[in-house]
């Protein structure tokens, strides 16, 4: 049988495992398992990219019982996707710590391990509560990679963070555990038919849970009034970490992609479309004050983290619209905003090296090296993200526009949009004026040698933004991918039945 | 009985958020131990209560819910207890890390007076 | 197939000098010239074509779900613009060739002029209007790269920043407009648009479409008022200005007002906003051009009132006035370039672009003062030149016009801008080859280099040629041109020097007459130099930028002002709103409930629980005091589950309670005892509001859970935990089997745990003491010592029965191992950290790791049967004393759980208390 999905898993967890073992040995030999490691996961997502790609949703028996009793796993388009997202960003971002970065803590590669394997875990669950242990997982690791470093400054971000995300944990097992008193049931699809069942007298309680839900979502993917973290997070981790983190916040669009379509989905009862109200004008909101902190940011990373919040509420925007073509618009939108955010970080962190002594800051003046190759990449990138042509920014954002379309409120969140657009481009132009025109040209070749970006870093960078392309010459195969994907998120009913009616292999006897 | 444990885990949970609420990072912990009792009692909880009925199979006992508590919420319980420890472990040892780094043990990491 | 290759040749070109090892301005300039002429070979190639009035397409998908298709498509008038972008931007770069100074990247430079002219010959030649855009937009981006070139500069960075702000902001609109078009029409294919007139004039979104397209267009071609970015543009090095601020970039906004005009034109709303604005933005341009001092901001100013002139013929909206208005676009564009070039070389010989300095240059460069002259008198509309011609068109279609009070208003203010065009030629003739002699910082000018002059006279001999024998030279080319717009055939006219005695000629002379005289008055003993011409529309921007920056700085200050305290309450606060919504939007009757009768013993747990907590709230400051008394409500919970049967739970609940109170000890030892107080302020009153409401909305979750009737699935378990996972501990097997996976997250988690407090502590300990920290004295008891040796190895006696048993009855790797660890963190406690270490010194990372590894490999194992992941299978043996114990597979995941949790137990406690130990050995 296929094992497919389960060790999307397994393996990463299994490598952090052995280099738990290997904390002792030179860091070389560290490095040469992290990398194999990650290079099978790629491998390992794109087959299971192929077998999902033709709408198959495949369905992982663990421990071979029955869907309702033990956990399955299952498969379709939207987890394969996110499961292939991780794992290309977790290779790019594991080169770019090759550089040297991670020197700086015992224990870098095993949790970036853990990190891939509690993400990859989280889209590929079908079980509501293992996907709370696998929050935890990816959160865990993700204190570990953030604390990396060390330094008072990410000291006290860490213990903000985790003391939001611990919050976040507890309202998330309330959550599940009143779904389960009342439902009597953990599997996702076994829950999505009994909310559709369920009698007007639970309507309350399964709402108020589905809603307490979407806080905890909320939460991770930086929707208002939650993304007050972030920010400063994001801009305290170091760059490898940071541009992982960039899939963190997609996780809470995931989880509410995945919940609130398949749970409480157009037919799902007492439970029927109960979160897009909330997100519309939250998502919006978010949007605007995210613009607003992009045009006060005074450090490249703070405002990467702001655009990395305006990109969470475009996305929320454009799912609350709930319609198959607005769906798929934000999963390209998804794809594109993680690339280009995830590049911005590593150039931000390229440009404080270049810059010995004003780091990122926007405020303060100094040369900085090798501009000319940094200052194009930071082009590519920044034309991306502010939705300029011809980069996939500028695809993705018509999508979107596009897919709301200007009936009702449309015209509102074309506003919005757009505008939130000019507020970026404004910001990136005096960003990159900043950075790349002020002060006078580089210190000496003696200087410039030092702060060279060494191969992996520029290989790294470089992939990201040849991604980047890719994803815009290859617009239409990839948004016929999305839009399948929005199609198979739309209609849950196959996914159900797939799931509840998932045969376990004939148990072995125990032998008496 | 179910007003009973429900009120308790009302009353850990308000006081658990009470002192989150409190900007001192041990408060903090306190604080989240407490929310941690309230949300484990409440997973509990969600099995009904059924006193005097181990979720051991015995021998004579029908194998129902009526002869056996719900084993269900226990076993996540358990898991959410190991979890909700080492997550209270960790955030112990930065709080540790953060006062040592500024010299306070305000979770903003300055005294509420001083700036910067 | 000719089409692609028109668009590719110039981002080939600046491909190559991306990717070119080395390269000087000859190889630059050569590069980018060849594009260009290969291209207008490519466009003479198909003037046969063109001449029949054919339209080639050409067409490729690229995103086909939003209609956004790589159509090209060129027809007459996409061909003459073609033909303009590729024929000046040859001149341009021969020009720019010699203007560079050795110390300009000429990579960087030529590469992005490249960039530009694809992307300008991309928008002349797009056959969808997303294609459009995505190239409309691509010109802002090169133009902010242009005019930012010499960044060093301040002035330069502001321009490329205004140019990007305001055009990318059309752009913006544009890009809305279009959507809204495509909405209207079902495709953004040019051919369907332009057939869907009156589709579009009918739909009631056609004036939000109108003014979204007119927006983009009128910040393109700097309409008042959003005109005001093209003279900070003037920053640029002069080959961009001629080149994207006269000759084509801002022509892009009149050439989508020609390629719409199809569509769009033909209504009252068209007429009045596009005429209006094209009449005030000719008027004010021409009046502003008269006051400057700087050579190129005259010049800019002179493009605004042309680009409004233009304009103001599209939106006549008659057939005459659209081929006045392309006649003009190809005439502006030869002159405009020509004096561009003009005012370049005396910048680039004299070093100064001041009128105040620039006087009297005739007798240092004749020729280049012959040139100038000639181009000037076509901006002045001087018969003989080309600038005439379209005037005379211009001026007869404003005298044409019907709608009052237009029909009067028009021609009077064309008259006016005529006049002050006149002015601002005659001054710019005259202040810099005459009246007085020149000051300039570059020594004594002269000639400059042959080559640099060379495409001026190219324009120049156009601008006489047209002007002389229009209908030999430019008809066939307006011809075609005209009748792309139109989509069809021409009207009657007839290009002549002469039209007879007629009173567009008329104004023409009191134009020329007036203006000349105008300049004389004005400039009446150099009055003109003295005035002051401060940028306001910079001030103006840079106002409002900053005041936009500053709001967002007091926004974003108050949103996110890095209290933790703030972003729990906003967290908890939203939490309440959300969790509380349904219940008051439908308040829902609890079913009746199957209520116990509450347990004396319970009652007993209870009050202790609620005493503890309140106590801890009490004495939370106390610290020492605070963690006793949390371990007393721990117990409290732990007896909870002891009476409501999950003695599993009990047990662990009580274990970590253990490990959790000494690691809370431990750290009490770095942190303050006792707690500040804290200022009794209004907000700790918000926050016992906020928490009683917390805790009332749990209670009243969970108890309308609990009144009503469970439906689980977890009889299942109860039934098949025996015969099929073969143990009799429900909760036990649930965990090693139906749902090991958590588990197997769980201890991940663990480790990671551990992990992460290692990596922090480890050889931080001197930096993690405070100076003023006051570690308790450290005192070893022998008696504790004693009795913990004692107890050792019962320990592990009792942690091995435990984790046996734990399948069949409470129990399990988990409980056992904590067991185990308690047992040894006593001894470190006891004994002190070097005592310890000796004796049970081990490598916890290995326990952790093969735990792991342990786990997975049973996991994995199943695979060799060919079942998924984490499958048991359950041979029993039987061990004296202890019975039949399952040796099911699910023990060694256990035993992987086992390993995991003792190895990071005591890798946690280690190091915290390593920690200590080195503080009191110092």
């Amino acid at each position: 049988m296929n094992h497919l999905p389960v060790l999307a898993v397994a393996l990463p967890l299994l490598v952090g495992a052995v280099l738990v073992l290997l904390h002792a040995v030179p860091i070389n030999a560290r490095r040469v398992v992290a990398l194999l490691g990650a290079l099978a996961q790629l491998a390992l997502s794109i087959a299971l990219l192929r077998t999902a790609a033709d709408g198959t949703v495949s369905v992982y028996l663990l421990g071979n019982w029955p869907a309702f009793a033990g956990i399955v796993l299952v498969v379709d388009r939207l987890a394969a996707l996110m499961v292939l997202l991780t794992a290309t960003l977790g290779l790019i971002g594991l080169l770019y710590a090759l550089a040297g970065q991670d020197r700086r803590t015992p224990h870098f590669h095993a949790l970036f391990a853990f990190q891939v394997a509690g993400l990859s875990g989280a889209f590929l669950t079908g079980d509501l509560f293992n996907l709370f242990v696998f929050f935890e997982v990816l959160l865990i690791s993700s204190y570990g990679l953030l604390l990396h470093g060390g330094g008072a400054n990410r000291v006290r971000r860490s213990l903000h963070y985790v003391t939001f995300n611990l919050l976040g944990s507890a309202l998330f097992l309330i959550a599940v555990a009143v779904l389960y008193g009342v439902l009597g049931t953990l599997n996702m699809a076994d829950l999505a038919r009994k909310i559709a069942q369920a009698p007007a007298a639970d309507a309350a309680v399964i709402q108020s849970a589905g809603l307490l839900l979407l806080g905890v979502f909320a939460l991770k993917a930086a929707l208002l009034p939650l993304y007050l973290w972030l920010p400063n997070t994001y801009a305290a981790a170091s760059a490898p970490v940071a541009m992982l983190f960039t899939v963190m916040t997609k996780v809470g669009v995931y989880a509410v992609l995945r919940v609130y379509t398949l749970l409480f989905g157009a037919d799902a009862g007492v439970g029927a479309n109960l979160a897009w109200p909330w997100l519309l004008p939250l998502g919006l909101a978010t949007i605007g004050l995210a613009t607003f902190g992009a045009l006060a940011a005074q450090s490249l990373r703070r405002l990467v983290g702001y655009l990395i919040v305006a990109s969470a509420g475009t996305l929320f925007v454009a799912i609350a619209t709930a319609s198959e073509a607005s769906i798929a618009a934000a999963l390209y939108y998804l794809l594109h905003s993680t690339l280009a955010t995830a590049a911005l970080f590593l150039l931000a962190d390229l440009v404080r090296r270049g810059r010995q002594q004003a780091g990122d800051s926007l405020r303060r003046v100094d040369a900085l090296a090798h501009r000319t190759a940094l200052g194009l990449a930071f082009v590519l990138a920044a034309v991306s993200v502010a939705a300029l042509p011809p980069m996939a920014g500028f695809l993705a954002k018509a999508m979107v526009l596009d897919a709301i379309g200007v009936q009702g409120h449309g015209a509102w969140i074309w506003t919005v949009i757009l505008g939130s657009s000019l507020g970026v481009i404004v910001a990136l132009a005096r960003a990159g004026s900043h950075l790349f025109w002020r002060g006078d040209s580089a210190p000496g070749p003696a200087g410039a040698a030092a702060l060279r970006p060494r191969l992996p870093e520029r290989a790294a960078l470089g992939l990201l933004l040849l991604l980047g392309v890719a994803l815009t010459v290859f617009a239409q195969p990839v948004s016929e991918f999305t839009r399948a994907t929005a199609a198979q998120l739309l209609a849950p009913q196959a996914l159900i039945a797939h799931v509840l009616g998932a045969q376990p292999r004939a148990q072995l006897e125990p032998t008496p | 009985m179910e007003l009973l444990l429900a009120s308790a885990i009302g009353v850990l949970m308000a006081a658990g958020v009470y002192l989150v609420l409190r900007a001192r990072s041990f408060d903090l912990i306190l604080g989240l131990t407490l929310i941690s009792y309230a949300v484990n009692l409440c997973i509990f909880a969600m099995g009904r209560l059924a006193p005097g009925k181990p979720p051991v199979i015995r021998d004579g006992a029908a194998l129902t819910l009526a002869q056996h508590a719900d084993p269900l919420p226990q076993a996540l319980v358990l898991t959410a207890i190991v979890i909700s420890f080492a997550m209270t472990a960790l955030l112990l040892v930065i709080a540790l890390r953060a006062r040592s780094g500024s010299g306070s043990d305000h979770v903003d990491g300055r005294e509420p007076g001083d700036q910067a | 197939m000719l089409l692609p290759i028109l668009l590719a040749l110039p981002f080939a070109a600046a491909l190559i000098l991306l990717v070119a090892p080395r390269v000087g301005r000859n190889f630059a300039a050569g590069v980018v010239a060849c594009a260009a002429l290969a291209g207008m070979g490519v466009l003479a190639w198909m003037a046969p074509a063109m001449i029949d009035g054919e339209v080639l397409r050409f067409n490729v998908e690229w995103l086909p779900l939003l209609g956004l298709a790589f159509s090209l498509r060129i027809d007459g008038f996409a061909w003459m613009f073609a033909a303009i972008v590729l024929g000046i931007g040859a001149l341009v770069v021969l020009y720019a060739r010699w203007y560079l100074a050795e110390d300009d990247p000429p990579r960087r430079f030529f590469g992005l002029l490249a960039l530009f002219m694809g992307a300008m010959l991309g928008i002349t030649i797009a056959g969808n209007l997303l294609l459009l855009v995505v190239f409309w937009e691509m010109t802002s981006v090169s133009s902010f790269l242009l005019i930012g070139f010499w960044n060093h500069r301040a002035d330069a960075r502001l321009g490329a920043r205004m140019a990007l702000t305001i055009t990318g902001a059309g752009g913006l609109c544009l890009l809305a407009g279009v959507l809204l078009i495509g909405n209207i029409v079902g495709s953004y294919e040019l051919d369907a648009v332009l057939a869907a007139g009156d589709v579009i004039r009918t739909d009631p979104l056609y004036l939000s479409a109108l003014i979204l397209v007119l927006l983009g267009a009128f910040t393109k071609s700097a309409q008042f008022p959003l005109h005001f970015w093209l003279p900070h543009a003037m920053a640029a090095p002069t080959p961009v200005s001629a080149y994207l601020h006269s000759a084509t970039m801002v022509k892009a906004g009149v050439f989508l007002l020609g390629r719409m005009h199809p569509a769009l034109a033909g209504s009252d709303e068209w007429f009045w906003i596009v005429t209006s604005v094209g009449l005030s933005t000719m008027v004010i341009g021409a009046a502003l051009a008269i006051v400057q001092q700087d050579l190129k901001g005259l010049l800019a100013y002179s493009t605004i009132s042309h680009l409004g002139l233009i304009t103001l013929l599209f939106g006549l909206d008659t057939q005459l006035a659209v081929v006045a208005a392309v006649f003009h676009i190809l005439n502006h564009a030869t002159f405009k370039a020509s004096l561009f070039m003009a005012a370049g070389i005396i910048d680039h010989e004299t070093g100064t672009r001041d009128f105040r300095k620039l006087n009297g240059l005739w007798r240092y460069m004749p020729i280049t003062g012959a040139l100038a002259v000639v181009a000037s008198l076509s901006m002045a509309g001087v018969p003989l030149l080309n600038g005439f011609l379209s005037k005379e068109m211009f001026l007869a279609e404003t005298l044409a016009i019907a709608h009052p009070p237009m029909d009067w208003l028009v021609p009077a203010f064309a008259l006016l801008g005529a006049m002050f065009a006149v002015a601002y030629s005659a001054r710019f003739v005259h202040d810099v080859f005459f009246n007085g002699e020149p000051e300039c910082p570059a020594g004594i000018p002269h000639e400059p280099p042959r080559f640099m002059r060379v495409p001026v006279e190219v324009l120049v001999i156009v601008c006489l040629a047209v002007g002389i024998a229009p209908q030999y030279t430019v008809a066939p080319l307006l011809e075609i041109g005209a009748r792309g717009v139109l989509q069809g055939p021409l009207p009657e006219y007839t290009l002549a020097l002469w039209h007879g005695l007629n009173l567009p000629l008329v104004f023409s002379v009191i134009a020329l007459v007036a203006g000349v005289a105008l300049y004389y008055v004005l400039q009446r003993g150099k009055a003109l130099h003295r005035r002051d011409d401060r940028p306001l529309a910079k001030l103006g921007f840079d106002a409002t930028l900053e005041r936009v920056i500053a709001l967002s700085r007091r926004i974003t200050a108050a949103m996110e002002n890095g209290s933790l305290q703030r972003y729990l309450l906003l967290f908890i606060l939203s939490v309440l709103v959300l969790g509380s919504a349904p219940f008051l939007a439908a308040p829902s009757a609890p079913a009746p409930a199957s209520s116990l009768a509450p347990h004396p013993l319970a009652i007993l747990v209870w009050v202790l629980a609620i005493a503890g907590v309140i106590a801890v709230l009490r004495w939370h400051r106390q610290r020492v005091v605070a963690v006793i008394l949390i371990g007393a409500v721990g117990l409290a919970v732990s007896l909870s589950f002891v009476l409501l049967s999950a003695p599993d739970l009990a047990l662990t609940q009580l274990l970590v309670e253990m490990i959790s109170v000494i690691l809370l000890l431990m750290a009490l030892r770095w942190l303050p005892q006792v707690g500040a107080p804290e200022p009794a302020t209004a907000i700790r009153w918000v926050h016992a509001a906020v928490a009683v409401a917390c805790g009332v909305g749990t209670t009243a979750l969970v108890y309308a859970v609990l009144s009503r009737p469970t439906q689980s699935v977890s009889e299942y378990y109860l039934r098949s935990a025996v015969p099929e996972a073969g143990g009799a501990n429900a909760v036990n097997v649930i965990i090693v089997d139906f749902r090991a996976f958590d588990t197997l997250g769980e201890i991940a988690v663990y480790a990671i745990a551990a992990l992460i407090i290692h990596a922090m502590l480890k050889g931080a300990s001197s930096a993690v003491l405070p100076a003023h920290a006051t570690p308790g004295p450290h005192r070893t008891s022998l008696l504790l010592q004693i009795s913990t040796q004692v107890l050792l190895p019962l320990a592990i006696a009792m942690s091995l029965y435990l984790f046996l048993r734990g399948h069949n009855a409470p129990g399990g790797g988990f409980i056992a191992a904590l067991v185990l660890a308690v047992a040894l963190i006593l001894q470190y406690m006891a004994a002190g950290v070097r005592w310890s270490e000796k004796r049970i010194a081990s490598d916890w990372h290995a326990w952790i790791g093969w735990g792991l590894l342990a786990a997975l490999a049973t996991g994995l194992g199943s695979f060799a049967f060919g079942y998924p992941f984490l499958t048991s299978s359950t041979p029993y043996v039987a061990i004296p004393a202890i019975g039949a114990v399952p040796l099911a597979s699910a023990m060694g995941f256990d035993a992987g759980v086992y390993m995991v949790v003792l190895g990071a137990s005591m890798l946690m406690v280690s190091m915290l208390a390593r920690l200590k130990s080195e503080r009191g050995a110092a």
